[in-house]
């Protein structure tokens, strides 16, 4: 892997707290001679949760389509009975 | 490409899963609420984030084995109603009732954010999909890479980290972008 990914990598093991001891140790000295890294790590930080972020908002979508099936569905039917009938007596 | 096709199998098996789950849980977490005063989009508001946790905790390795999918899916439920009852919004905070993930709080805070994941759905649909595979359903690599196409393990771990250099420099550019305006 060329250097810039190499560094990736390095970053991506810190945060996930992956590294190994010695590699740890290398890692929190570099952050104490180089100011840019903290950046990076910044940076990698929040490239992370956006990803988690948009995991999650694809799981979200996915759920809701399952849910719209559940609901519109005629195989369905006797399920949506079932819950709609807790709803209905108010 | 054929990503489209393989794509499709642990998507398949999430919405078998999800119906499963629903087909199941749904029933005992809709009379909660119903008990409780709450109207069906109550219930499916509270059930639907109850189902985000509880696979966010099944993926990570942090379910117990010991109460089954539904009781535990009625417990998350329940403490979210409760929530949702006491602080008297119609908003569920979802974010702050599950440990472990302070990543995603500071994301948030972030102003940009919303405009960088339009951004990032569209130009970086590909590196997008590929980082969530690994870094939130958290499928091993080896999986990933058939999934993608790619030839082993290795080639899509470099290609990871590609992606992340890629995602990471539009996230930079957003940051310093934002730092210029405000100042």
């Amino acid at each position: 892997m060329r250097t810039s990914l190499n560094e990736i990598k390095e970053i991506d093991d810190h945060v996930l707290k992956q590294a190994a001891p010695d590699e740890a140790l290398l890692f929190e000295a570099k952050l104490i001679i180089n100011p840019e890294l903290k950046y990076q790590v910044m940076w990698h930080k929040q490239t992370l949760s956006l990803v988690h972020q948009y995991g999650r908002n694809n799981l979200r979508a996915e759920i809701e389509a399952v849910h719209q099936k559940l609901f519109s569905q005629p195989e369905h039917e006797g399920f949506r009975q079932k819950i709609m009938r807790l709803f209905r007596k108010r | 490409m054929a990503h489209e096709i393989v794509f499709d199998k642990p998507a398949t098996q999430r919405e078998k899963l999800i119906t499963e789950l629903y087909k199941s849980a749904f029933p005992t977490v809709a009379k909660y609420v119903s008990k409780m005063g709450g109207s069906f989009d109550d219930a499916k508001d509270v059930f639907q984030d109850a189902l985000v946790i509880y696979y966010e905790k099944a993926v990570n390795g942090g379910l117990s084995l010991q109460s089954s999918e539904k009781a535990y899916l009625l417990g998350i439920a329940k403490h979210l109603w409760f929530k949702k009852f006491r602080d008297g919004g119609n908003n569920l905070p979802l974010d702050n009732c599950i440990e472990g993930f302070e990543i995603t709080d500071e994301a948030d805070e972030q102003p940009s954010t919303n405009k960088l994941m339009r951004y990032l759905e569209t130009a970086g649909k590909k590196c997008m999909e590929l980082l969530s595979a690994f870094y939130y359903h958290k499928l091993p690599m080896k999986e990933v890479a058939g999934l993608f196409g790619y030839a082993g393990e290795r080639s899509a771990t470099v290609q990871k980290y590609k992606c992340i250099e890629k995602v990471r420099e539009t996230v930079k550019e957003q940051s310093l972008a934002y730092e210029d305006f405000i100042e």
